[in-house]
């Protein structure tokens, strides 16, 4: 069964698609395996991708771009107004919804934003039926965490209206983690993942919990003043400062011109992420002469220091806001293009010298191969109805067991992880020494990690008169089960003898 | 390395306190095959309490695989191998007493253990005499555990369990115990399903709801027996492919008919308990008890409502007939009131009218001419019929009281009066139609016309003008003046305006008007032309007036026989007058013929009057 998986960002969109137990992007018909997200409308057609962002220079009022940010929007909503306000299209509110007013020349259309984003997800079925055949419309479609039930409404019609069967909508860092399969290989276990999307337009940071193979998001932020246009913008604001003391003319006046230099310099951009210098030429850039730049990646790192800054303080900002510490986490997602620049994985790394760096796939399409695993999961099932319910009980606290190192100090295991989904059996096998005739397992609860007190001890099994062994460990074999109550049940055996003993523990009402 | 320390002494298994927190609800992210897995677990209602009761069982299960006790087949020493197919597989492995509930796991178990009993190489060991190869009755024992072993060939021997007691109970049978005899039946056949968790039969007191879905689960049974094992031909036998195919035909015919059997078997089975079962009958009781209270308690309301509608309707019917007979009456009292006051007032009015004929007569009509006489009466008719009643009364009171002459002054001053008022009508209509035609002149005529007076010579010129040139004639008007300018007397220009304008106003006019002044031509024109003519038209009116003036005036006697002959003899009759006149003593027929006309011209004038009188009320309007 194959399955499509969608990602619709603001300024790219990208398809990816679920075929032989493997997820990969499906490249456009121009070889792309990402699609600009731009819609220009002509007098007869509708032009979807590249050739659309590329003839934006002539026609700009009648080119749509970054419409995933007024996508399910009214009025009122601040972000909305501020995407009108800094629009270049026109964009008027008729019968209480946004739409774009489009003069193509002959005729004013109007066009509302969810024709446009169906425009789009059209674009990406094409893509990807050309790979699987027109028969396969089951689709996942990604969609922001902070995005609105509205917003949330608004893109899956849009990919409905695109003739796509929308089997769910994901959050985007969770589609990232899918991508990377973290949790899925065994249901058991517990990390912290940081998933780092720098997307087009802005910066959005998850903390993730994953647990038995489930995955919770912990805390979240997002900046918009952060994105892949504003290092592109800086470098084009040093090109055009260049051109100036070249020439002695400023082109900063001329929307035309910086719409040339945005273009070389999103160029340089790109090449700068693998190579260590790039050329910038821009033809007749103002008054017919041309403009010829050599930028380092040095340069282009000094240039754009202040905005790694704020990235590394947004996720500082987000660890403190969360309680964490750098070395609680355990794995860093990348994904968004801008995250392919190599002195912000630098930085990340730095940051957490613990955890590991994923960038293994391409920052941008990490969520899209994610949502098509997802898609895969889910297609084929039988329906899955839309409202799961994704609230479920966890364990509260940690369940730990005392024990002691080889240095003779007390220290404490988790046993049984708090947040883990309920009902659910964790099996550990610990060890004793082989001198001692019994052993004794305490039981304490604690809900942070650092914070077990004597008091916290709420039980104790007892394993006696166990055959010595002279030298040597014997194991002992540890089950816990916890009921959607959360009352637990402990079971301790010695292996070598079968001597077995269980307890139940209620919860205090 | 993390190592558990030993436990004090006198140290036991113990709980300090419970836990202190209970579960908290978190938000997960719905993806990634663990969230399936574990919405699917909980969507079955496969709880933790549930799981772990299956646990423990399979625990038991395990303990007990150590327990179970085989049962040696004591007759497993002479069965022919060849015979495969009708053995009993379980028996054979000792597991005649669990059969299709026994584990895989004991399977495994029983056939170790016959093997290690019943290999043919333990009993070589032991001296026991063993048949050349596949005739050992070992073979019996690898079989039955090929057969067990395999869940699909094992599935296909559980279906034919020879143990298994097909019966059906019949509808006889249950109808004292319907419990006791389909409980085990249904308990029985319930192995076959492939859902877990069949519905029980329950007792008397089950609910309507579990009795339905008792019923409904059987009557939709889903069987998973299949009947591959009684296939009569082995698949594998076959030597070619086309052989193969013919085999399997064969099979899959005869599995269809036995499954298509077995479902019949069940659907009896769930017929025989659904028509024997005390519940449904009681249910079906009940429903009926309930609809017909239901029905009677609708009946019983909707009567109600009728007859209280019905009342309704009949007190409304009723004030509305007593209201309208009321009116009725009233008006018929009123009518008759009017009614009587009407005739009262007409007899009357006729009683002083034949008085006052009478008092006329009596008089002799004051005069002794007979013309005079006849006059006389024509004008006491009129009188008859304009005056009031009171005048009339009056009339008669002097008529009656005075003598002859005061009485006839007082008649001659009534008929004057009379007379005086009809003209002044028919002045007051005249005035107002000419009144009318001159405002019609005068708003069309203008200026021009309105100055230059039109003598009756000249309307007479115009209107001749008018008929000679009809509409048509070129530069008609033009034509009509220059004509009336030759013509005319009065010796005014008119102009071609002038001439339409009066024209115009003419036809605006009454056509009274118009004979008005046809009329005042024809005068003229007799002024015109001397006496002669009219001395002429005269003579013979007077001549043919004369001798009837001679002649005696009618009785009110003759004149009453006069009419009823004339309404004897219809007009058809043939010598009508002769009949007339011998109907009328001392009258010949001329008399009469003479008396009909003059009263035909009596009713005419009369009806004239009549005529002129309404008109000019209608114009006055």
């Amino acid at each position: 069964m194959a399955a499509i998986g969608v990602h619709l960002g603001c300024t790219s969109a990208c398809v990816a698609v679920y075929k032989d137990g493997r997820a990969d992007v499906v490249a456009n018909d121009a070889g792309d395996r990402v699609t600009p997200a731009v819609v220009a409308y002509s007098e007869r057609e509708q032009v979807v991708g590249l050739a659309a962002k590329q003839s934006r220079i002539r026609n700009i009022s009648s080119t749509v771009v970054k419409v995933k940010q007024i996508l399910g929007r009214s009025t009122a909503d601040p972000q909305a107004q501020k995407y009108i306000s800094e629009s270049k299209c026109l964009v008027i509110e008729k019968n209480g919804k946004l739409q774009y007013e489009i003069d193509t020349g002959e005729e004013t259309k109007l066009v509302s934003p969810e024709d446009v984003a169906r425009l789009i997800f059209s674009k990406m079925k094409e893509t990807a039926h050309s790979v699987l055949g027109s028969d396969a419309n089951d689709v996942v479609v990604t969609v922001p965490f902070d995005f609105g039930e509205k917003q949330k409404s608004a893109l899956g019609e849009a990919a409905g209206a695109a003739g796509f069967n929308v089997l769910r909508l994901i959050h985007e860092p969770s589609a990232a983690l899918l991508a990377y399969g973290i949790g899925q290989d065994c249901p058991t276990g517990k990390s912290n993942v940081l998933v780092f999307k720098l997307g087009g337009t802005s910066l959005s940071l998850s903390i993730m919990e994953v647990n038995s193979g489930m995955y919770r998001v912990l805390s979240t932020n997002t900046s918009d003043n952060i994105g892949g246009v504003h290092f592109t913008d800086s470098l084009a604001q040093y090109l055009a400062s260049e051109f100036q003391r070249l020439f002695k003319h400023d082109v900063r006046g001329s929307a035309r011109a910086m719409m040339k230099l945005m273009n070389s310099a999103e160029v340089a951009k790109h090449s700068l992420s693998t190579l260590g210098s790039a050329n910038c030429f821009v033809d007749s850039l103002y008054e017919g002469q041309d403009f010829d730049c050599n930028v380092s990646r040095a340069r282009f790192e000094l240039l754009c220091s202040p905005l790694f800054n704020k990235c590394i303080e947004a996720v500082r900002a987000l660890l403190q806001q969360s309680g964490f510490t750098a070395d609680d986490i355990n794995k860093v997602v990348l994904c968004g293009g801008s995250s392919r620049i190599p002195r912000l994985q630098q930085l990340i790394k730095d940051l957490f010298p613990a955890g590991d760096l994923l960038n293994s796939i391409p920052p941008d399409e990490v969520i899209p191969i994610g949502a098509a695993i997802e898609a895969g999961i889910l297609v084929g099932k039988e329906s899955t109805s839309g409202d799961d319910s994704v609230l479920i009980e966890c364990s509260a606290r940690d369940i730990l067991v005392k024990g002691v190192d080889e240095s003779g100090a007390n220290r404490f295991t988790v046993l049984f992880p708090s947040g883990t989904p309920l009902p659910a059996r964790r099996q550990h096998t610990l060890q004793a020494p082989g001198s001692i005739s019994s052993v004794c397992l305490e039981l304490y609860e604690s809900e942070g990690k650092n914070s077990v007190k004597e008091e916290t001890k709420f039980a104790q099994v007892v394993l006696q008169d166990l055959d010595k062994k002279e030298n040597g460990l014997r194991d002992i074999l540890a089950v816990l089960t916890m009921k959607r109550d959360g009352s637990l049940q402990v079971t301790c055996t010695d292996q070598e003898t079968g001597k077995c003993e269980a307890i139940t523990v209620e919860v205090a009402s | 390395m993390l190592l558990l320390p030993s436990a004090a002494e006198g140290q036991g298994t113990a709980i300090t306190h419970a836990l202190t927190s209970a579960s908290a609800v978190c938000q997960v992210e719905p993806v990634g095959r663990w969230f399936e897995a574990f919405v699917k677990r909980r969507n079955r209602n496969a709880s933790t309490s549930f799981q772990e009761l299956e646990d423990k069982k399979e625990l038991s299960e395990e303990s007990e695989d150590e327990e179970l006790q085989l049962e040696e087949f004591p007759m497993l020493k002479t069965l022919d191998p060849k015979d495969w197919k009708n053995q009993d597989h379980y028996a054979v492995l000792g597991l005649g007493h669990v059969r299709y509930k026994a584990t895989q796991r004991q399977i495994k178990a029983a056939h170790k253990t016959m093997v290690l009993k019943h290999h043919p190489d333990k009993r070589k060991a032991a001296g026991e005499p063993i048949k050349e190869g596949d005739n050992d009755y070992f073979t019996c024992i690898t079989k039955a555990y090929e057969m067990l072993s395999d869940p699909v060939k094992r599935r296909a021997f559980n279906s034919v369990d020879p143990t298994f007691d097909n019966s059906v109970p019949s509808k006889s049978e249950a109808k004292e115990n319907f419990f006791q005899v389909f409980s085990p039946v249904f308990e029985r056949n319930s192995r076959w399903s492939n859902k877990k968790n069949v519905p029980k039969l329950g007792d008397m007191n089950s609910s309507f709801e579990d009795v339905d879905a008792f019923y409904s689960f059987w009557y939709n049974f889903d069987s998973w027996r299949e009947f591959s094992y009684l296939d009569e031909e082995e698949k594998e036998k076959a030597e070619c492919r086309d052989e193969r195919k013919w085999i399997e035909k064969q099979n899959r015919a005869t599995r269809a008919q036995r499954k298509k059997e077995e479902m019949n078997r069940i659907r009896t089975l769930v017929d025989n308990a659904y028509s024997c079962d005390p519940r449904i009958k009681k249910f079906k009781e009940e429903g009926k008890a309930k609809k017909e209270a239901e029905k009677r308690a609708k009946a019983e309301a909707r009567r109600k409502e009728q007859e209280a509608k019905e009342k309704q309707r009949q007190a409304e019917l009723e004030a509305v007939r007593l209201a309208k007979e009321k009116e009725e009456e009233e008006v018929r009292q009123q009518a008759l009131l009017a009614k009587k006051e009407k005739e009262i007032q007409k007899k009357a009015i006729k009683k002083e009218r034949q008085k006052l004929r009478n008092s006329c007569k009596n008089w002799n009509h004051f005069s002794d001419n007979e013309a005079d006489r006849v006059k006389m009466m024509e004008e006491v008719e009129k009188l008859c019929d304009r005056l009031e009643l009171a005048s009339l009364q009056c009339l008669n009171e002097i008529l009656a009281s005075s003598t002859r002459e005061v009485g006839k002054a007082a008649l001659e001053k009534q008929i004057e009066e009379v007379n005086e008022l009809m003209r002044k009508e028919k002045e007051e209509a005249d005035a107002r139609m000419r009144q009318a035609s001159k405002n019609a002149e005068k708003s069309t005529g203008g200026s021009g016309s309105g100055s230059k007076n039109w003598s009756e010579d000249d309307l007479q010129l115009l209107i001749k003008a008018v008929n000679l040139f009809p509409a048509g004639t070129n530069s008609r008007w033009e034509v009509i003046a220059n004509y009336m300018n030759i013509h005319s007397s009065s010796g005014v220009k008119r102009t071609a305006k002038d001439v339409i304008g009066k024209a115009k106003s003419l036809q605006k006019l009454d056509p009274h008007q118009k004979d008005d002044i046809n009329k005042k031509a024809f005068d003229k024109f007799k002024k015109e032309h001397g006496v002669a003519p009219q001395a002429d038209s005269a003579a013979p009116s007077e001549r043919f007036e004369g001798p009837c003036i001679d002649s005696i005036p009618w009785t009110t006697e003759e004149q009453k026989l006069l009419e009823q002959a004339l309404k004897t003899y219809p007009v058809n009759t043939p010598e009508r007058w002769e009949k007339i006149a011998e109907a009328v003593p001392g009258r010949t027929k001329k008399d009469c013929m003479r008396r009909y006309k003059e009263l035909v011209e009596m009713v005419k004038a009369k009806k004239a009057a009549q005529e002129q009188v309404l008109n000019a009320s209608r114009a006055r309007k």
